[in-house]
């Protein structure tokens, strides 16, 4: 997984941040933290499909960060290794509650618009949230990691252990499942 | 993203633009980053490797020949003085599609180590481990998580589901 530029000229680094927190200095964790809640919460947000169950996995996955963090042989990769964590950590919520099928699609606008009259794109987001519910897990996060987190084929097969053929076929499933189901609402 | 990584790929304008919305920052709480700090300052982690891995698997094995039991995990001695240990985990359960075990070594991914079926009911996988605490727990039918019943809790209760923890000691 690639750090964005603007991450990479932070200071101090993850590698500094990681090197404090090693020596005992959990307040060094809190910036850590900050910098990937939210790039990392959008993919569990859109993975499990509410705030709630994204804010938990972020959680578990900060917290298994933390307790393994001896392990993180690359500090200067910290991101990329957190991110695995996460990614892990969504698919044992799905597999710990088995309620995939009960995946809440409604989101909460981020415009805070009212359940009353919603906006016509707080309707968009809604339809892509009942969209991506509907993909199969291993589609959803094919779909994700490919579009919206942009990885290559190489670094997705990396990240979940699947051959790069099935990641390919799983994109282009999901890509045409999406299509079906909301090519009526035009997410344009 | 690596550029020419989908030049094989026809560019679908409606794919993008989903993409694309998805691609937005959503509202998450910063509430998170307290949360975590709250819960590993209740409950530091354990750092040290006690050296109660020989107690433990002693205590273990006195269960299992007492029938108290139903899982296991044993860690064989190193093969040519290596440091990583071959560690079983294994669980006995009436499970009949599938078991996985999820923790620390395998950075918690349900795909990366299944569990076999052996004919006396008994599943069981080995897995490479240098010395140190690590905690997991079984997957079972890919919906429930089991404890290992051989093995100790884990203390660090941080995510209200059971997980057990094994130490492997220093040698």
């Amino acid at each position: 997984m690639t750090a964005s530029p603007s991450l990479l000229q932070v200071s101090p680094s993850d590698a500094e941040l990681v090197r404090r927190v090693r020596q005992g200095d959990l307040d060094a964790y809190g910036p850590l933290m900050t910098r990937y809640r939210l790039r990392f919460g959008r993919y569990a947000y859109h993975l499990l499909g509410n705030e709630s169950d994204a804010e938990e996995a972020l959680q578990d996955a900060f917290t298994l960060a933390y307790r393994s963090l001896d392990r993180c042989r690359h500090p200067e990769r910290f991101a990329a290794w957190l991110f695995r964590i996460l990614v892990n950590r969504c698919r044992t919520t799905g597999a710990r509650r088995g309620r995939e099928q009960a995946r809440r699609a409604p989101l909460e606008a981020a415009d805070g618009i009212g359940v009353h009259h919603p906006s016509e794109e707080a309707m968009r987001r809604e339809e892509l949230a009942r969209g991506l519910g509907r993909l199969v897990p291993e589609q959803r996060e094919a779909f994700l990691l490919k579009y919206v987190e942009e990885l290559s084929y190489e670094e997705m097969a990396e990240l979940t252990g699947a051959g790069e053929s099935a990641l390919k076929m799983r994109v282009k499933r999901a890509c045409e499942r999406l299509r079906d189901l909301l090519s009526d609402t035009d997410a344009s | 993203m690596h550029p020419d990584d989908r030049s094989d790929e026809p560019r679908d304008p409606f794919i993008e633009r989903l993409a694309a919305q998805l691609r937005e920052p959503v509202s998450l709480s910063p509430e998170v980053e307290r949360v975590v700090l709250d819960r590993l300052r209740a409950r530091p982690t354990q750092r040290r490797w006690p050296a109660v891995a020989a107690g433990l698997a002693a205590g273990i094995a006195a269960a299992f020949a007492a029938g108290l039991l139903v899982g296991r995990w044993t860690a064989a001695p190193p093969a040519g003085g290596s440091s990583v240990r071959p560690v079983e985990f294994a669980l006995r359960t009436p499970a009949d599609s599938a078991v996985v075990v999820v923790g620390d070594f395998n950075d918690w991914n349900p795909a990366a180590t299944p569990l076999h079926r052996a004919s006396d009911g008994v599943w069981s996988v080995t897995v490479p481990l240098r010395p140190g605490r690590y905690r997991y727990t079984f997957i079972v039918d890919g919906t429930r998580w089991r404890r290992d019943p051989a093995a100790p809790p884990a203390l660090e209760d941080d995510f209200g589901a059971p997980t057990s923890v094994i130490t492997i000691a220093q040698r």
